[in-house]
């Protein structure tokens, strides 16, 4: 009972608890207003556009999850497991769309195959009639199929390559095919990875609101826009966000199942097993498949942005680029360190003291990456205004700090599933070890644990970083006066039909993104 | 020395008091250059947080008296009305305001002045319809328009709008009869913006769509030959003319309850529709001016002149919600 009362009552998991519950109380406050929602309002929603948009947004989150699955784990596995040329400059190719928006992606899609873009145009010069039209819900399945399966590559390749260990081999030896070892053995050691990585593309499906607003496919973050602002009614809204929410909980626990009966030990007999070369018509298989989300979710999209953007290179000196470009670095620079410190809090706490609700507390510290952003940033309006109205001074209202809160509420989610796989493969014993002899909790990870972890962290924070600059709803609204990121500059020159000029913002997201992926990918390599 | 420094202190302590926060939905070029004039012509600093009107108001609401907002600008008499009713507004009395712009585009108590107006009309391809079978919004609902209307999702305000004029006009039964004659002549799911329901129509997708003037403009002076292309493909009808009118809606401006900077936002709002502000409007972002001294672009004088549907915009925001529940029952997605 003690040991209990210990685990629940300490300085350490005390702070977790108050950050746990600092990152839920946005999402807490627009959930609290959905209690009572028996009004009329949502007996209407009910009855009209309910019922389609749960299941569009289920859909949704099978067609994503289906594409970015086949494209990521395909990838890692051919990535991790072969030889072939270019195969470093490919490996790091198949990460780079994770760099581009998928609002971005989504438009250039829009306009390269609209009904008087490049494609139709082109098909029309070869004297071919007709059209097709890409406004619709199987484009939006591609789109973030392709925008989002970056994640499953990136998360599964990493644990494929620990997987290459001394459970293989011998399997190898006693001459089990390549294929049947990938079904039987590499694929269930994965489970963990590949349920982490699908959790988060599954509730970027569920917050995406530009893509499918415009490609006209309403899902439950359309419903929460037309129930809140539509109808004025703020409760349905919320009610609408707590299925959501509910959805992503059932989520988040299915992960839990999945990676509970895994094990997740810390790979010490690691010993490489060959890489085979790629040959003949499985090669050239290969390839195709690789080439496919390397051209459609980055290359094609950035020659557009390219094409358009080199025009108005000469902007990119001006003082309004600068002031952009600082504006984007401090606010994503500090946010995602706020964040990554974060997720170390609630990664030991978990691990250190795995009782009762502690296990459940990075699933609650991820809720807010399931919720649109503009709800969360409706959430923190909420919050800091009452705040400020109560003491009758503005203190965070418009200020920088209330959207570094947004960014924290929303992403925290993204480095907390890094840092918990690594604190689960770092394991306890050089915990106890370093405690044993004299060590606090805090000089432990501080000096122990941190640097056995930083790969992990580098890419907990650089992938915290790039969703933070790509971010925009939440921006829109939680921003200071007059104050712009890069985000918001692409979206509101491409809104008042200057897409061409925003194309060198848009450059600019996909430049400053590439850097920290690229390093934290040939950092993981080693 | 001393009085040097408190002078110089004072002069940009008045300099930081000078300066009007404006909210705003409208993001188009025009703004920022007549933003840049204003504090030109008076030294006083605009600051700027643009985001949807929905999302303005809702700050606003909850900032409460705290708000350091000044002027609320949207981009529909709905929410402009709306944020009336929710008291985040102050009514303002002003004799240049009163003289530009024309009655039935303010609010009667002076919460709010429109400062461009913009005309949801018909677009239809010229070469697969005659505008001789165009009539009315309420046509289009009919028969002989299957499978030919292209329009945008519902979320959309301008629909919104469009549709409670209906409702004003014709009833909530009538309006909803409407809307589900619309979702069934429509040629493919609402998606897009209004710009891609034009490029639908040249690429003859469908044969006729409900947008706001200025995208055609927009697409017409495009530096892009596709984009002018489609311009040319399709031309202007107005709906209603020999009934209740066009309709219109229009982007205005209010001072908010909680302004600190009320002779200020004052002036700005004043300068906005100045015939200079409104010029500007009218050539850079093709909206008509509500200023009736100032003429709108060559572009749309040479759509012709059009009868206006008169209805009191307020009006448009108090049917707002039921319109978007007959969108939600009829299917408009």
């Amino acid at each position: 009972m003690e040991l209990i009362v210990n685990a629940y009552i300490n300085r350490w998991t005390i702070q977790t608890y108050v950050w746990v519950l600092t990152l839920l109380l946005p999402a807490l406050v627009v959930i609290g207003y959905a209690l009572g929602a028996e009004g009329e309002t949502l007996r209407h929603l009910k009855e009209t556009v309910l019922t389609h948009t749960v299941l569009n947004t289920l859909y949704l989150i099978a067609g994503t999850a289906t594409v970015a699955s086949i494209l990521g784990i395909g990838s890692a596995y051919l990535t991790t497991f072969y030889t072939f040329r270019f195969e470093k400059t490919i490996a790091l190719l198949l990460a780079m769309p994770f760099v581009i928006p998928a609002y971005i992606i989504g438009f250039v899609y829009g306009d390269l195959f609209g009904f008087f873009g490049p494609v139709h145009l082109m098909l029309r010069d070869w004297g071919v009639k007709g059209y097709f039209d890409v406004l619709n819900f199987y484009s939006v399945v591609l789109i973030l199929g392709f925008a989002l399966y970056p994640y499953v590559y990136l998360i599964v390749k990493a644990s494929f390559s620990k997987s290459r260990s001394s459970l293989l081999y011998p399997a190898l030896n006693l001459g089990a095919g390549k294929f049947r070892l990938f079904w039987k053995l590499i694929l269930p050691l994965s489970r963990p990875a590949i349920a982490g990585a699908l959790t988060l593309v599954i509730m970027e499906c569920i917050s995406e609101y530009g893509t499918v607003k415009y490609y006209g496919v309403d899902t439950l973050s359309t419903a929460i826009f037309t129930a809140w602002f539509g109808l004025e009614d703020p409760q349905s809204a919320a009610y609408i966000a707590s299925i959501a929410t509910a959805l992503v909980l059932f989520v988040l626990l299915a992960e839990k199942f999945a990676r509970s009966g895994a094990t997740y030990k810390s790979e010490k007999l690691l010993s490489k097993i060959p890489k085979e070369p790629l040959k003949g018509f499985f090669a050239l298989g290969a390839y195709l498949f690789m080439a496919v989300p390397i051209m459609f979710g980055f290359l094609i999209p950035l020659a557009w942005i390219l094409y358009y953007g080199v025009e108005y290179l000469s902007n990119v000196m001006s003082e309004e680029f600068l002031g952009v470009m600082l504006n984007t670095f401090i606010v994503s620079g500090s946010s995602a360190a706020l964040i990554v410190a974060g997720a170390l809090l609630i990664g030991y706490t978990a691990r250190n003291f795995p009782y009762g609700i502690n296990r459940y507390l990075s699933k609650a510290a991820s809720l807010g990456y399931a919720l649109p952003g503009a709800v969360i940033a409706v959430g923190i309006v909420i919050l800091t205004t009452s705040y400020d109205n109560f003491v009758g001074v503005n203190i965070f209202s418009g200020t920088m700090a209330v959207l570094i809160f947004g960014y924290v509420a929303r992403f925290s989610a993204v480095a907390i599933n890094t840092v918990e796989g690594s604190f689960e493969r770092l394991g306890l014993s050089v915990n106890k070890a370093s405690r044993s002899l004299g060590q606090s909790h805090i000089q432990t990870l501080w000096r122990i644990e941190v640097p056995l972890m930083k790969r992990s962290l580098i890419f907990a924070y650089a992938l915290v970083f790039v969703d933070t600059i790509k971010e925009l709803p939440l921006t829109l609204i939680l921003r200071p006066f007059n104050y712009e990121t890069l985000a918001t500059k692409t979206y509101e020159m491409a809104e008042s039909q200057m897409v061409y000029e925003s194309s060198i913002y848009a450059l600019s997201i996909i430049f400053i993104s590439i850097i920290p992926i690229t390093l934290t990918i040939m950092k993981t390599e080693h | 020395m001393l009085k040097k420094i408190i002078l110089s202190a004072l002069v940009t302590l008045s300099m930081y008091a000078a300066e009007v926060n404006v909210y705003s939905h409208r993001h188009y070029p025009s703004d920022a250059e007549l933003f840049k004039r204003f504090t030109a012509q008076t030294g006083i600093k605009i600051n700027l947080i643009k985001a949807s009107s929905d999302e303005l108001i809702s700050r606003l609401e909850k900032e409460g008296k705290n708000s350091p907002a000044d002027v609320l600008i949207t981009v529909d008499a709905a929410r402009l009305h709306i944020a009336k009713e929710k008291g985040l507004l102050t009514p303002l009395k002003s004799k240049v305001l009163e003289a530009n712009v024309p009655a039935h585009l303010r609010d009667k108590q002076g919460y709010w002045y429109a400062l461009t107006k913009r005309a949801r009309v018909l677009v239809y391809n010229k070469e697969t319809m005659s505008p001789a079978k165009l009539s009315t919004y309420e046509a289009l609902a009919t028969p002989a328009f299957k499978g030919k209307v292209l329009v945008q999702s519902s979320n959309n305000v301008y629909n919104q709008s469009l549709l409670a004029g209906l409702i004003v006009h014709e009833g909530e039964a009538k309006a909803s009869a409407w809307a589900r004659g619309v979702v069934a002549n429509m040629a493919r799911k609402p998606s897009g913006k209004d710009v891609d329901q034009i490029r639908a129509v040249a690429a003859g997708m469908g044969d006729v769509a409900i947008i706001n003037t200025y995208y055609l403009g927009q697409l017409l002076a495009s530096d892009r030959p596709s984009d002018q292309a489609v311009g040319e493909m399709v031309a202007v009808y107005f709906p209603n003319q020999k009934t209740t009118g066009t309709h219109i809606n229009v982007s205005g401006a209010g001072i908010t309850a909680s302004s600190k900077n009320r002779a200020e936002a004052q002036k700005f709002i004043e300068f906005l529709s100045s015939p200079e502000a409104q010029s500007v409007f009218a050539e850079v972002n093709y909206e008509y001016p509500v200023n009736p001294k100032v003429k709108p672009s060559k572009l749309l004088s040479s759509w012709g002149k059009f009868k206006e549907d008169k209805i009191e915009l307020y009006k448009l925001g108090e049917n707002n919600v039921k319109a978007v529940k007959i969108f939600n029952e009829s299917g408009w997605n």
